[in-house]
């Protein structure tokens, strides 16, 4: 909602321009436009102009406008910034101070202008959807434009540098073109976006004032709870009673009074499906909910004895460290040690420098990091940049750390020494409540709570859990292979290790006797179409490629071949050359050495058009890609980039959503950002399938999915394998290749280290080891009889009793 | 250079633009561009100067081939005298050429010896705001990582077929819509978690933000100061006394 303009008038000026600097939020987007501009600037500074030789028409001009009328006076001090940013990259100078002042305007006139025009403003939000409003935003556009060239030309001119009349029309000329091509567009994109993430400066100002509803009495905890061990509530860092949360964008509660404890060195497991309020639980531990997501709130959260309502987030960092999911986003330093010194440089008052000392070295020491202090973050693996965020919280020396989703985009390298930090900590008495997806970390926990429907379903002990299948699959989770194997022979209790399993089948004189189905794959993959004879001929063709980039060697000598109608995993830990050999294949990339063909075409003389028609490459990001308004045409781009007509355009789409599983009906309206990322992974698919590919490659197809998710994205990729296209799936997940590849590469150090069916390649046990995985609990189970099986059916149909 | 104060690097480097300020006659300033380079050459930035030359080499030719189209003078140059063009005008153009590159790589020089967060902390030792000084530096940091992200948006557009290399200049400019709006919507999305992030490690924008490893000034700081500094009076009282400018007449 718009706020009144007497209040709007009375923040004018000099006082919204200060006010930035107060709020976190708006600092963030400080930054973050400064980023933004800086980064379409940088590659144009360095010499791509879209015009040659003229570096100075380049899109990035229409950022500080499209920003000032989003986001307020933040865009003035980012567009400033962002210039500077711009200028370190080649051009830094005294300039650079003009060309400050000149982006400050041009970031903070448009802002100060939209509605303050008289007849001029159209008194409509900051859209291209009538001709008042174009009028106006050309018009703010040109006033904003001339004030930054006027600026920075008369500044360079008084510095002797170059003439006013040579700069001051180049810089006006390409802000009011840039302005005027690509504001429009990209404020249709942003507008509503930017609203639902509640980011516009109307929005910003309004949640200053934020929602937090006082504690209500405490209500009934009527959820199941077996096994609660009440000891722990006499040493408990954290005290949750009757908690209930309805996010102020949500049209029902996320948490539903849930009540829960956690005692110092307890490792607690949230477990739940996507939307059953893990997250939200995180937030409330160090009082992001309230403070700074807003909503309706009532029960009570206590760490160390303390409401998490009554203090401010900062204050509370000494109490409850948070990791969230996406780790990246949470560096701030360029050095791993000035990562860590960053928390501590705002507490009040500091420390003594032995202190901050002690507490670095004793961060980085339990996360295993103690030798990288000076390293650049960005030069480390995923799983080490994780822990170090965990180090920038433990800095605080906290007695309760929150990690929601750690795991989720890591390796099983990355994995296993996260587990190995997390036994670091129980060991050191730090409170952990973690959220997971799946069973990972259950063997570390002390204690699982269930959440589903924002309500705990189910309390107690892991291990209690595990043995229930039935319970797990009701939660949304999914059950241990190993125990749904024995599921139906009665067993009490079900094993949950392969050991267990082992002494089961003993006791109950069970063996292995593979049928020909499950050894010839037709269990677990259906009937395999006889090959025709143009089917037997590979569709890739891949020789003796190499790829580096500068000094790196990513490939190192990698020969196959896809033929149609296949499904091939390429499976590895990160860093083992996976994605660039998906990229080689749709010719983003042309391999130092060696070749590629696809269907007969070289594809270092192939154009990318020509390639695409060919091979589609899905992006683990689906957010790397979704521009579009709507999911028709978004779906509709590439179709249009091959230059098919409408009625062509409209039949693919049509047959595309179709593919994936998404309504036709409707696709004209619907935002794609208003989906679940899983939606959005479609969506991706789909419009890579509207050109028709014969290949389509998936990178990491279920990241951040839950099992459900995961479970039909994976459904999704098998029909249309069934339905004649040829699979490439990158994935690091044994599981996924067990149940659903037909062969499997195994890269290892941009080595392949080993081709063949995941049976052949999974009864290698040293092999496996060497590429730094492991083989799923089920086939070393099967192992034992001297086979090699792979999924829950295959075990289910080979197990017997055995002779007497 | 390297072990340099990060307040003593700020202030040379604002030190090499007043001289650089001080001079018009491209003979002075080849001198200031000499000490430039051996700064340059001192601090091991040839990486960085290596990605840079030929912009700014471009940048000095411009400059050498506009500025004499504004300049009067009295000697003909030879060819381009019907355009107006004198050899005083193309003496004005060098110098203001020269003058482009002495920023440039002092700039150059300033971050091939300074890492961000030093630079944030000097700024604020010389008294700007912490703030803007933890802007700037998070920022910077984020640059790396959008244009990261952007070569995945931009691989992942140009599989569905985007080519930005075809078209009139109209659609070309249109075709980074494509491009340009995954990025940002990919920074916004970021912005909350980021102020989350932040909050929850401690950061509070009024708190005022104590550095721990302020280094204090030795005595090589005190020294290439002490001779910048030299360097800037006495440039400054040779351009009192009309030493080292040109008559630019427009």
């Amino acid at each position: 909602m718009p706020l009144p303009q007497a209040d709007r008038d009375s923040r004018r000026w000099w006082a919204d321009l200060i006010a930035v600097w107060r709020d976190t939020r708006q600092i963030v987007l400080t930054a973050q436009i400064a980023a933004i501009y800086a980064a379409i600037l940088i590659p144009f500074k360095a010499g791509i102009p879209i015009v040659p030789g003229f570096v100075e028409l380049r899109p990035a001009n229409a950022i500080p406008i499209v920003a000032s009328l989003l986001f307020g006076p933040a865009a003035a001090w980012g567009a400033g910034i962002g210039n500077i940013i711009g200028d370190c990259f080649g051009t830094l100078g005294p300039a650079s101070v003009l060309g400050f002042f000149g982006n400050f305007f041009f970031g903070y006139l448009p802002y100060v202008l939209w509605g303050h025009m008289g007849w001029l403003s159209s008194g409509q939000p900051p859209l291209g959807k009538s001709w008042r409003q174009m009028m106006e935003y050309g018009v703010v556009c040109v006033i904003a434009s001339a004030a930054c060239a006027g600026v920075i030309a008369w500044g360079v001119e008084w510095l002797g540098l170059l003439p006013f009349v040579i700069l001051a029309p180049a810089i006006f000329f390409n802000n009011v073109v840039m302005g005027m091509l690509l504001g429009p567009p990209l404020l249709g994109f942003l507008y509503p976006r930017v609203q639902r993430w509640r980011l516009r400066y109307e929005d910003i100002r309004e949640s200053d004032s934020s929602n937090v509803h006082p504690s209500r009495p405490l209500q009934s905890h009527e959820s199941m709870v077996s096994e609660v061990t009440n000891d722990y509530l006499s040493r408990a860092i954290v005290d949750c009673h009757g908690l209930s949360f309805q996010y102020a964008a949500g049209s029902q509660p996320v948490l539903r009074n849930v009540s829960f404890s956690l005692a110092s060195g307890e490792l607690v497991v949230l477990l739940g499906r996507s939307g059953s309020g893990k997250s939200t639980i995180c937030y409330a531990c160090n009082g992001l909910i309230p403070h700074m997501i807003p909503g309706t709130f009532s029960g009570m959260l206590r760490v160390e004895g303390k409401s998490t309502v009554d203090d401010p987030v900062w204050r509370q960092a000494g109490r409850v460290g948070l990791v969230f999911q996406d780790f990246d986003t949470q560096l701030v330093a360029t050095t791993v040690e000035g990562e860590l010194l960053h928390p501590l440089e705002y507490r009040d008052p500091p420390l003594s420098s032995d202190e901050v000392r002690r507490r670095v070295v004793h961060a980085l020491s339990q996360i295993g990091l103690a030798d990288c202090a000076h390293r650049d973050p960005m030069t480390m693996s995923g799983g080490q940049r994780q822990r170090l965020v965990m180090a920038s919280v433990l800095v605080q020396e906290p007695a309760l750390l929150v990690l929601d989703e750690p795991g989720s985009d890591l390796d099983p390298a990355g994995r296993a020494q996260l587990r190995e930090v997390l036994r670091n900590l129980q060991k050191e008495g730090i409170a952990v409540l973690m959220t997971e997806h799946d069973d990972g970390y259950l063997a570390q926990a002390d204690r699982v709570l269930v959440l589903d429907q924002g309500e705990i379903a189910w309390e107690g002990k892991p291990e209690a859990l595990l043995r229930h299948p039935q319970l797990m699959r009701d939660c949304g989770l999914r059950p241990l292979a190993l125990t749904e194997c024995f599921e139906e022979w009665g067993v009490e209790p079900l094993p949950i290790s392969v050991e267990e399993a082992w002494t089961q089948a003993e006791a109950l004189n069970l063996r292995l006797y593979p049928p020909s189905a499950v050894l010839d794959d037709t269990l677990r993959l259906g009937n395999i179409p006889e090959r025709s004879p143009t089917m037997a001929l590979p569709l890739i063709h891949v020789e003796g490629v190499s790829f580096q980039y500068e000094d790196q060697v990513v490939l190192d000598e990698v020969s196959f071949t896809i033929q149609p109608g296949d499904f091939l995993a390429l499976l590895g830990q990160n860093g083992s050359g996976k994605s660039t050999l998906a990229r080689l294949l749709n010719g983003l990339l042309t391999p130092t050495h060696g070749r590629i063909v696809v269907d007969g075409m070289d594809t270092r003389t192939t154009s990318m058009n020509e390639l695409a028609k060919r091979v589609g490459l899905v992006f683990q990001n689906p957010d790397h890609q979704i521009f579009a308004d709507t999911v028709w045409e978004e779906v509709a781009f590439s179709a249009k980039n091959m230059g098919c007509s409408k009625d062509e355009i409209a039949v693919r789409v049509q047959e595309s959503l179709a593919a994936v599983g998404l309504p036709f009906e409707g696709s004209r309206d619907l935002d794609p950002f208003s989906l679940r990322k899983g939606e959005r992974q479609r969506i991706a698919v789909a419009s890579v399938l509207a050109t028709r590919p014969a290949v389509l490659i998936v990178d990491e197809p279920t990241t951040g999915l839950d099992p459900d998710e995961t479970d039909r994205m994976m459904a999704m990729i098998r029909q249309l394998n069934q339905q004649g296209h040829t699979i490439v799936m990158i994935t690091h997940s044994m599981r996924l290749v067990a149940a659903y590849a037909r062969r499997c590469l195994l890269m290892h150090s941009g080595r392949m280290i080993a081709e063949g069916t995941p049976r052949e390649i999974f009864a290698d046990a040293a092999l496996i080891r060497a590429a730094s995985l492991e083989i799923p609990a089920i086939s070393r189970f099967s192992q034992r009889w001297g086979h090699t099986l792979l999924t829950v059916e295959e075990v289910k149909a080979s197990l017997m009793p055995g002779p007497p | 250079m390297h072990q340099l104060d990060g307040r003593t690097k700020v202030l040379t480097v604002l030190g090499v633009f007043g001289l650089a300020l001080c001079f018009s006659d491209p003979f002075y300033l080849l001198g200031v561009f000499g000490c430039v380079m051996s700064g340059l050459a001192m601090s091991r930035a040839g990486a960085n100067v290596r990605k840079m030359w030929m912009l700014t080499v471009l940048l000095f030719a411009y400059s050498v081939a506009l500025w004499p189209f504004f300049v009067q003078g009295v000697t003909p140059f030879p060819l381009l005298h019907s355009f107006g063009v004198t050899w005083e005008g193309v003496r004005v153009g060098m110098g203001m050429g020269l003058r482009l590159l002495i920023m440039l790589w002092g700039g150059i020089w300033l971050l091939s010896t300074t890492t961000i967060e030093e630079l944030a902390q000097a700024f604020q030792q010389l008294g700007l705001p912490s703030r803007a000084g933890f802007v700037f530096s998070l920022a910077f940091r984020w640059v790396g990582m959008l244009l990261g992200a952007g070569v995945g948006v931009v691989q992942a557009q140009r599989s569905r077929g985007l080519d930005v290399s075809t078209g009139g200049i109209l659609q070309r400019i249109r075709k980074y819509v494509p491009l340009v709006v995954p990025l940002i919507g990919h920074a916004l999305r970021q912005t909350n978690l980021l102020a989350m992030s932040l909050e929850s490690k401690g950061f509070h924008p009024s708190a005022t933000r104590h550095f721990y490893s302020t280094g204090k000034l030795m005595t090589p700081d005190y020294a290439v100061m002490s001779v910048m500094l030299i360097l800037v009076v006495v440039s400054v009282w040779l351009r009192w006394q009309g030493v080292g400018t040109l008559d630019m007449r427009f």
